[in-house]
């Protein structure tokens, strides 16, 4: 583990899905199909578009929560509504509430329709501070990073450039490799 | 008049200091509202009776048309017709119970308002706050016509016109207009209007919320303009009586009390209007026309119009009740709304509790059944069916149940329960249960009270502000 650094396990910004910033989500949604047909080589596939500004610079990334998010619908009422979990009421509670709220709206095709023309960036999230990582920060800190963070995956920086993407079940794997052997180890040692 | 305007100044400073997160300006909202010249205009007037300790502290404050009962003190502060009504302030020796602990009480509690403004405000009952035991605060806070802040210490808040904090202590948050808070402990929260939230951590949680362009009928409130809809026009309309009762020395009872039962002389009482046994009429009620059945009571700034409460009736404050008839031990809740017709009457069955901040508002006849519990806006008789449900029914939640825009999750049975033991300490409170010699309540304690009235500087620099006053026995 302490031998690996992130440039190891990242995914090269080549191999990622990317969209321009004028895209539209159903452009992004199209995208990302595409990277993950040709990125078969990875028992996960990806999970996240990246949107890239004119010089080429990433600016955002939509993931698969951003892209189910912008298909539910969206006014004051239900923006108050999904607050319920501030005064006290589970997840249960608010969907029954929204269940409840939504049982007057249109029908499903129509929002799929209309937010498929939704530019992508009013949708993604703008990377904060603690979702960059540096290529040569060893794999240990960039463990902390993400759980620090709940973060699926960081973005990975080479000075000003970002150069890949490190994801959440890279990492895992490569853990959970790092304890498989490390238990064969100890229990070839007690066999002995 | 300078001083009084530097303290609106630094007040509004101060709470909007402490509202900076929610980026909430309370400025644009009361400025102006109370003109200057309008806080110098009453006089104030407090209480003296043998039954409460009499401890009031007046400091660098305008309190003008506001009234005083018990243990206050007030520092820095603009009180407009506001009632800080300190009957229920817990005493030395009592024992408060917080969960699993009995936490003895040291001294005398006190209702302590500093840097504050309270437009036509009551406060009433104690701090419910197991960390300030003695001190019921409110401070930092501005709050708005017909706001009931009721055992809810607050600090750097804002409440709306017609809202409720009830039970809670609330650190930066707004409360707006005609919401009704009831939830232990609040911090930086903002309550939008026409929220009715009551919730027991671990237990059960309970929300409603109005339809805004169906509340803006009722109460509308925005930056520039004063509070406006029919509540507004309600009470706009019987302000001349009022200004009757507390501009005469004496005043005569206009109806026939027993010797059991308490009308203040500040309340305003109508023909034809029946006070039976246990009954208790505080300040600022109005009753026309009505009968109140033995143990009823109609509590600070609740109208009785053409109705009849049959007897142990709760009118908590700011209720209003016309063209009614309600039958033995309904609760209505702070700030309800209930109007029927005099050709369409509303029937409420007993045993009903209609919660808090409840607007039933009907053309036509409209009966509920006895044992219900209401909630939220009802126009007609179809809207009972999202918007009451049998205490029985209720009581069998054990999940969670939506109806319309009511969020019920926990415990049914233990919500029922905390409303049905309230309401029973409330008539104890009250004296509904007395006997004649035993069960004693605000009822019969409230029938020996002198009146006093206080004034402030008439002209210069304090006009308005009132000299440090300490009235002590």
């Amino acid at each position: 583990m302490k031998n690996y650094c992130v440039k190891d396990l990242m995914v090269p910004i080549s191999e990622y899905a990317t969209v321009p910033e004028e895209a539209t989500l159903y452009e992004s949604v199209l995208a990302l199909e595409k990277a993950q047909e040709k990125f078969q080589q990875s028992l996960y596939s990806h999970r996240a578009v990246l949107i890239l500004d004119k010089n080429k610079r990433v600016i955002g990334k939509l993931s698969q929560m951003d892209f189910l998010c912008a298909l539910e619908p969206s006014d004051a009422n239900l923006d108050q509504i999904r607050k319920f979990k501030k005064l006290g009421f589970t997840r249960k509670a608010v969907a029954l509430q929204q269940e409840e709220y939504l049982k007057n709206s249109p029908p499903i095709l129509d929002v799929y329709s209309k937010a498929a023309k939704l530019k992508v960036t009013d949708l993604m999230q703008r990377p904060t501070e603690g979702e960059y990582v540096g290529e040569n920060t060893s794999l240990d800190m960039a463990l902390h990073q993400l759980t620090a963070g709940s973060n699926l995956s960081l973005l990975v920086a080479r000075g000003k450039d970002i150069v890949g993407v490190l994801r959440l079940a890279d990492v895992f794997a490569a853990v959970f490799h790092a304890m498989k052997e490390s238990e064969s180890q100890l229990s070839d040692g007690a066999s002995k | 008049m300078r001083e009084l305007e530097k303290l609106f100044d630094r007040i509004i400073q101060r709470v909007n200091i402490n509202l900076r997160e929610l980026e909430f300006d309370v400025n644009p909202l009361v400025d102006k509202l109370i003109p200057t010249g309008q806080m110098t205009k009453f006089y104030a007037f407090y209480g003296i009776t043998p039954h409460h300790p009499l401890n009031l502290v007046f400091k660098h404050a305008n309190l003008s048309g506001s009234y005083f009962l018990g243990q206050v003190r007030v520092t820095n502060s603009l009180l407009y017709k506001s009632d800080i009504r300190g009957d229920e302030l817990k005493k030395n020796g009592d024992l408060f119970q917080y969960q699993e602990f009995n936490i003895p009480v040291d001294q005398d509690e006190e209702i302590r308002i500093d840097d504050s403004f309270l437009i036509k405000t009551l406060v009433h009952n104690y701090s419910h706050d197991p960390e300030t035991l003695e001190t019921f605060f409110i401070r930092d806070t501005v709050s708005t016509h017909y706001a009931n802040i009721h055992g809810s210490p607050s600090d750097g808040c804002y409440l709306g016109p017609f809202s409720t904090v009830d039970l809670t202590t609330m650190r930066d948050c707004v409360i707006g207009a005609y919401s009704y808070v009831q939830a232990g402990e609040i911090n930086h929260l903002r309550i939008e209007p026409g929220t009715v939230w009551v919730r027991k951590p671990g237990d059960f949680n309970f929300m409603y919320r109005y339809p805004l362009d169906q509340l803006n009928n009722y109460i509308y409130f925005a930056r520039g303009i004063s509070p406006q809809g029919v509540f507004m026009d309600f009470v706009e309309d019987r302000k001349e009586a009022f200004q009757r009762v507390f501009s005469v020395v004496n005043i005569e009872n206009p109806v026939t009390v027993p010797t059991s039962a308490s009308l203040d002389r500040f309340a305003v009482i109508k023909p034809k209007t029946h006070i039976g046994e246990n009954v208790l009429v505080a300040q600022r009620a109005f009753l026309q026309n009505s009968w109140l059945g033995r143990g009823a009571n109609a509590q600070e700034n609740c109208y009785i119009i053409n109705s009849k409460l049959e007897g142990n009736n709760v009118t908590a404050h700011g209720a209003k009740i016309i063209e009614s008839d309600l039958g033995t031990n309904v609760f209505v809740g702070f700030n309800s709304f209930l109007r029927g017709r005099p050709n369409a009457r509303l029937t409420i069955g007993q045993d009903s509790i209609i919660m808090p901040h409840t607007i039933i508002d009907t053309r036509n006849a409209l009966a509920i059944p006895p044992g219900h519990l209401v909630w939220g806006l009802i126009n007609e008789p179809k809207d009972l069916v999202t918007n009451s449900m049998s205490l029985k029914a209720f009581s069998k939640i054990d999940t969670r149940i939506c109806r319309g825009s009511m969020l019920f999750e926990g415990s049914g049975g233990s919500f029922v329960s905390a409303f049905q033991e309230r309401i029973h300490h409330i008539l104890e409170a009250n004296g509904a249960f007395y006997d004649g010699n035993l069960n004693r309540g605000h009822a019969q304690r409230n029938q020996n009270i002198s009146f006093n009235t206080i004034q402030p500087y008439p002209k210069g620099d304090k006009e308005g502000l009132y000299p440090t006053i300490i009235i002590q026995p």
